[in-house]
Parts: structure tokens; sequence; C-alpha cells
């Protein structure tokens, strides 16, 4: 029984138009014992983020001489997925883990912090598609949150192909049932893809398409990003000790 | 109150002093008293994807606690009862001395200790949980995170599964020609019998602390976590820490638990909103 | 040309200005154009644009005031633990006549003498072994907003709360009272500095909170 994921108003199962992100929130600074953390709601998907670093390697045979090295864990909470993910890392985490980290590695000045390492963990609470975009983009914040020095922010997000209609951000029924998806993460001040992956069938052309709808939605999610920074730490210094 | 310092074999001579000077006047270093808890934030329904959830602040610990719920098959030796199991992970995010990996000898303790405290109390009436006798049961899988630890995951942990335990929805199974089938739009909630708390206490001195900051695990002769039912007996006891501890503190200890457990079972109440 | 405001806060990324010799600490040349590299505030100080962070792990600097907890005393070395899992060390001279007497366990101030692969050095000139106290842990970013410029918030802190303030660059702090309830005020005037940083009229604030807390709350706070 196919089921039907864009209706006769072109209209989606719940109910967004082709280019409608879900509701989106993010919070910097959730968490103590990290040296940056974030938390990112995206419609179902919910996700802590949090850094640790820079700090001495372990273990030391890893440690470089001349730069930092970064290590990022995509995790699942068990729980966060209708049918209970056991215990211990999936091949998918493994991937997902190598790919964010990927990503984050290529603003990351570094050459700031030679022979130390950064942390970053990305907690998966919740998971209802997006899950390794919304990851990366309070990744992204957790980092700024901690200090660490970056060429860019990163904002991420997914597109996908559902009954051969392009559309934005998809959750977990268009990506089970749809034709494709394409998580796209962009620098948006460098203007540059720094993960990007297709799952499924797509032309050259949708590719473009799902490329412009992402660097749009991107906008607004680092724009979203600056704000929830902001709103972290407000206004003025005064009488700073320079 | 938190420190940057972490995975000291040492004490902090300065803070040692300190922490037993205030003790003497009934104080601690956070300005609480000795069988005073710290904030408690408890909030339901958080995941839900899951069929319970409770998210729990104790101070600047927090616990999320996520239960899933499935079909399989009973014990041998307990054909007509359902089966639950305790999992908790320390995450690498919630302290620097917790690192990525299996679970550690702590995380493996805190997972037997929230079991022990739950199952022990016979809190959720096990035999109420069977869909086909010596065939099919309930299986109840509730798995505790440590997110941000700052000092006594094991009564924010308690805290927390038992709330998502009191607020969690189950499908309601039925036999249909043989097979199980979850009836569309029924759903029950768990039979508990009880609502079990866990009191853990630092032995300084002399003085008993109840909820210890890390800062005073570190000075403490040693801590003991206690669990009770709503009648007041106790159902579990851990001395989770190496030291000696008097015979006559710990028969105090037990008195004082029992107090602060009521006073848990009230915020519990109030937090999954039946209080 | 400037593209920031002053006291706006910058992120990692964000367009400060078109001339790449303005570039200083945390901010980047890319293409002629200077970027910040971390979050906070730009500055512009004799030309050089830097960015003053608002969070992130202490750095060690030369000349910067530690506190730390001696973690091992070995004959030729004593380690200290200054928090952010980094342990500084002292170096005793070795025609040292008076050794110093410092113990594991025990809490000093130390000024940064050396940075670099071998190490943070700490210097044994000046060296204060803290006697007793609370010792409390905050952002390392925060700090210079705990002291104030030209130490204008200690200032006030020693004033209003009668307590000995030993505050070290790295976020580790110790406050010692004349009692109790003197040092949970200096603590939670701390605190309250460390939540609020970034905010005007903070010095008032924290001034007219601790009178409340001491019970000198009608007392003019411009005295």
């Amino acid at each position: 029984m196919k089921i039907r994921l864009i209706d006769e108003n072109g209209l989606r199962v719940d109910g967004r138009r082709p280019d409608e992100m879900r509701r989106m929130r993010m919070e910097v600074g959730v968490l103590e014992k990290t040296d940056g953390s974030a938390y990112v709601e995206l419609g179902g998907t919910r996700i802590y983020a949090g850094v640790i670093g820079p700090r001495e390697v372990h273990p030391k045979h890893l440690e470089l001489p001349d730069k930092g090295v970064i290590n990022c864990r995509y995790h699942m909470a068990s729980f966060s997925v209708d049918e209970r993910k056991p215990l211990g890392m999936t091949r998918r985490e493994i991937e997902l883990s190598k790919v964010i980290r990927e990503a984050l590695e290529t603003v990351v000045f570094l050459e700031e912090f030679p022979r130390m390492m950064i942390d970053i963990f990305v907690e998966v609470i919740q998971a209802d598609g997006g899950t390794r975009t919304a990851g990366i983009t309070a990744a992204s914040l957790a980092l700024a949150d901690a200090g660490i020095p970056m060429a860019d922010m990163i904002a991420a997000i997914a597109v996908g192909k559902v009954d051969g209609v392009l559309v934005l951000d998809i959750n977990e029924e268009e990506d089970k049932y749809g034709e494709a998806d394409m998580p796209v993460a962009i620098a948006p001040h460098l203007n540059s893809i720094v993960l990007l992956q297709l799952n499924g069938r797509m032309t050259p052309e949708e590719v473009d398409k799902g490329l412009e709808m992402a660097q749009k939605a991107v906008k607004k999610i680092h724009q979203m990003q600056i704000e929830a920074l902001k709103r972290k730490y407000r206004v003025e210094p005064e009488g700073l000790e320079t | 109150m938190s420190l940057g310092l972490e995975k000291r074999g040492y004490g902090i001579k300065i803070m040692k002093n300190k922490i037993y000077e205030l003790l003497k006047i009934g104080k601690r270093i956070d300005e609480r008293e000795p069988l005073q808890y710290r904030k408690i934030e408890i909030s339901t329904g958080v995941v839900e994807k899951a069929n319970g959830s409770a998210l729990v602040s104790l101070g600047k610990t927090k616990i999320l606690t996520g239960i899933k719920v499935e079909v399989g098959t009973p014990y041998p030796d307990r054909p007509n009862e359902g089966v639950f199991t305790v999992n908790a992970e320390l995450l690498p995010l919630a302290s620097k001395t917790f690192e990525p990996g299996p679970p550690d000898e702590r995380a493996i303790e805190l997972s037997r200790i929230v079991d022990r405290v739950i199952r022990e109390s016979k809190a959720i009436e096990v035999e109420k949980l069977c869909i086909v006798e010596g065939q099919k049961v309930y299986m109840i899988f509730i798995d505790c995170y440590v997110l941000d630890y700052d000092g006594n995951y094991f009564d924010a942990s308690v805290l927390s599964a038992v709330a998502a335990l009191k607020t969690m929805t189950l499908p309601v199974y039925r036999v249909v020609d043989g097979r199980i089938e979850a009836v569309p739009g029924e759903k029950m909630k768990l039979p508990m019998r009880t609502l079990p708390v866990s009191v853990t206490m630092a032995l300084i001195r002399d003085k008993i602390v109840v909820d210890p900051l890390p800062a005073e695990e570190d000075v403490a002769d040693t801590v003991v976590t206690i669990g009770y039912d709503s009648e007041g007996v106790l159902s579990a006891v851990q001395k989770s820490s190496p030291g000696l501890l008097p015979v006559n503190m710990f028969k105090e200890m037990v008195k004082i638990g029992l107090d602060s457990s009521a006073m848990l079972r009230r915020r519990l109440l109030e937090g999954v909103g039946d209080g | 040309m400037q593209y920031f405001s002053e006291n706006e806060l910058v992120v990692p990324g964000q367009i400060l200005s078109d001339n790449p010799r303005q570039s200083g600490f945390g901010t980047y040349v890319r293409e002629g154009k200077v970027y910040a590299s971390v979050m906070g505030f730009a500055k512009s100080i004799n030309g050089v644009l830097r960015i003053i962070p608002v969070s992130g792990r202490y750095r060690p600097q030369r000349g910067d005031k530690v506190l730390g907890i001696v973690s091992d005393v070995k004959p030729n070395a004593v380690e200290v633990d200054i928090g952010g899992e980094t342990t500084a060390v002292i170096k005793p001279h070795e025609r040292e006549t008076t050794p110093l007497k410092i113990d594991i366990g025990d809490c000093v101030l130390a000024e940064v003498k050396a940075t670099g692969l071998k190490g943070i050095v700490l210097a044994t000139e000046g060296l204060q072994k803290i006697p007793s106290g609370i010792l409390i842990s905050v952002n390392a970013a925060k700090v210079p907003r705990i002291i104030g410029r030209k130490g204008s918030m200690l200032q006030v802190l020693r004033r209003e709360t009668g307590c000995d303030f030993w505050v070290g660059r790295n976020g580790l702090i110790v406050v010692n009272g004349p009692d109790p309830a003197h040092e949970f005020a200096a603590v939670a005037a701390v605190n309250m500095i460390e939540r609020e940083a970034h905010t005007s009229g903070l010095t008032e604030r924290v001034i007219q909170m601790l009178r409340k807390m001491l019970g000198r709350g009608d007392e003019d706070s411009s005295n």
C-alpha cells in the first residue's frame, strides 16, 4: 500500500508546503559540565550537543604536533526512535559521527591548539528526521559557546523528494517512504558546503534546486543561531579589564 | 558550586576544613542545611516517542529517563509476570570524568541500584503485565541518561525513572486470531503498588548530609544510598564509597533517610501532577 | 571600514573590517578582510581589532595570576592543578635556601612565568599559600568582570562583604570572610557577576544585593 506523501493541494503529511520548515527552537549553554553546549528542536527531533576542550589528547599517540584533533560522537538514546535502539554504537551512528566531525573540522582552526583535542557530543533524545543536520547545527552552537576558534558557523538542513516533489526539512515519515533525502550543511559566510550526502534518486536539476532550497533555509537557521547566542550573552560589557 | 578540578586522588585542604567548619554550625558550602535537598525540577512526557519519560534536575544534576515497551517472553520461572530492565548511561557530556564507550563500573552500579530500588519494593505490579501466560508478556525498558553531573545521580535517576513509570502509557494488547495485537485507541497506565524513592547521604566525620555535592563526596568518610517505598520499608541499601561506616551512624541515616524519602515522594507526586 | 558596533556580540565568521592589518586576537584574515573567529565583543585597541571572548577555557598567559591546588610534590617540581584538566608546575630554584612549604592539597596563588611546549610554569616569587576559605569556580572569561576596570569591582566586593578574595585568572577563586554569612554573600555576588557579566548597571545591582543580604539595605550605595 503506497503512502501518499503529497496531497491534492500540494501539502505534505503534516500540512506543510514543500518549502516550509518545521518549527525550530534553539538554546545555548544548557549544560553545566561541558565547555559549550546547545539544545535544538526541529519538529519532533530533539538534540543536545556538548563540547569539551581543548583538552589533552587521550590516547597520547593520537596527538598531532602542529594541530588539534577533533572527536565527534553522534549517539541516539534508546528511546529516541519508534523501535527501541539497543545499546552500543550502531553502524549508522558511526558513519554519522564521521561525517559530522568532518563537517565541523572544516571550519575549526585546528592549528590554534596543537597537541590538544576537542570532543563533540551529539545526543539525540528524540528522532523525527533530520537528526544529523540538526545535530550539526547544535554542535556549531556548542563550539561557539565553548569559544573554539572557527572560520564560520555551520547551519544544516535536509532536503528530500517525496511523490516527485522536492521538499525542505523532511520528517521521519518522509524520510522512510520518500524517494530521496539529501542532508546539506553549509558555512553561510563562506557560502560553502561542508557536509553533503544523497540517499535515493535525484536528477542533476533536482540536486541543484534542492541545494538552492537548502541555501535559503540555512540563512534562516544561521540567523536563529546568532539570536540564540545573543540571548545567552546579553548586551554591553561595562568596566571590563582589558 | 562546581569545581573545575576532577580526577584527584588528594583532597583540597581548605575545602575539607571549610566544609567541616560550616557543618559544625549546621551549614554547607552552598548554604544548604545538612538535611536539605537542592532544588528539584521534574517534567514528564518530554519524549513523545517513548511510552514514558521524565527529565529531572536536582540542583545542576540532570537525568533524562525514557521508557519503551515491547512484547516479549517471560522468564521460565515466572511465566505470568511482565519483565523490566533498567539501564543507566553516564553520557560523556555530563562530566569530564565520563568516557564514551561501554558502561563502566559506575554506570553499572547506578543501573543496578535504580533497578534494586524499583524491583525490590515491588513497585511495578508485574503480575498484571501478562498477555499470554508462559508465552507473551509486557517488556519494559527503563533507560536513564545522565545529561549533567553535579553530584548524586542516584536519587535523581530514581526520581526520573519512577516519574517516567508513573506517567507512562502502555498499549493494551489482546489476542486476536492467535496473534497479539494492540487494541487501537486504548492505552493503559502502568499498574504500580508503591512509589519508591532513594535518599543518598554522605557521612562527613560525625555529620550526615543528604544529597551530597561532589566536593562533599570528596571529603566524606563514605556515601550511602537507601531506597524506601511508600510505607517506609527499605528496599535497597548501597554503600557506594570506600570508608568506615560506624553502625550507629548508619542507624541514624536510616531515620534521616525516612524523613527525606517522604519529602521526595511529595515532590515526585507534585512533579507528575498528582500532588 | 568597520562592520560591527561596540556592544554587539559577534559570532565566528562575521565580517569585522576590510583592513587586514587590523587583525588581532580572535580574528582572521581571508581575501583581504578581517573576520571574527571566536564569539565575543570586538574591540579596537591601538588600531588592532581583537575579540574579548565571553566563554571558553582559560588560556594561560605570562603574567597571569592563577589559583590552583598542589597535586604532587616531587624533588625538582611541584605540580599544581589549575582546573580545566590542566596541571602547571613550579620549579623551585636549585639554590633555594628556604624550601617552599607547600604540600599536596594546599591551595596556592602564583604568577604564570612561562607557557609553551614545556607546559605552564609558575613563579616561586610572589607565591601565596591560601590559608582558608571557600573555593569556587567561575568561567575564566568572566574573571575580568569580577576584577573590574583597575580592580574596581573587586574593591566593591571587598568593601561590601568584608571578605578577602584571591582571584585566579583561570577562574578559581577563594573567598574568606569574618563569618559564613559574609562568605555566602561574597559567593552569591561572584555568581551574580558571572551570570550577568555583559549587562549594564551590574555594579549597582551587586551592591544592592549585598546590602540586602547583609542587612544594610537603607544606605545610599554611593557611600
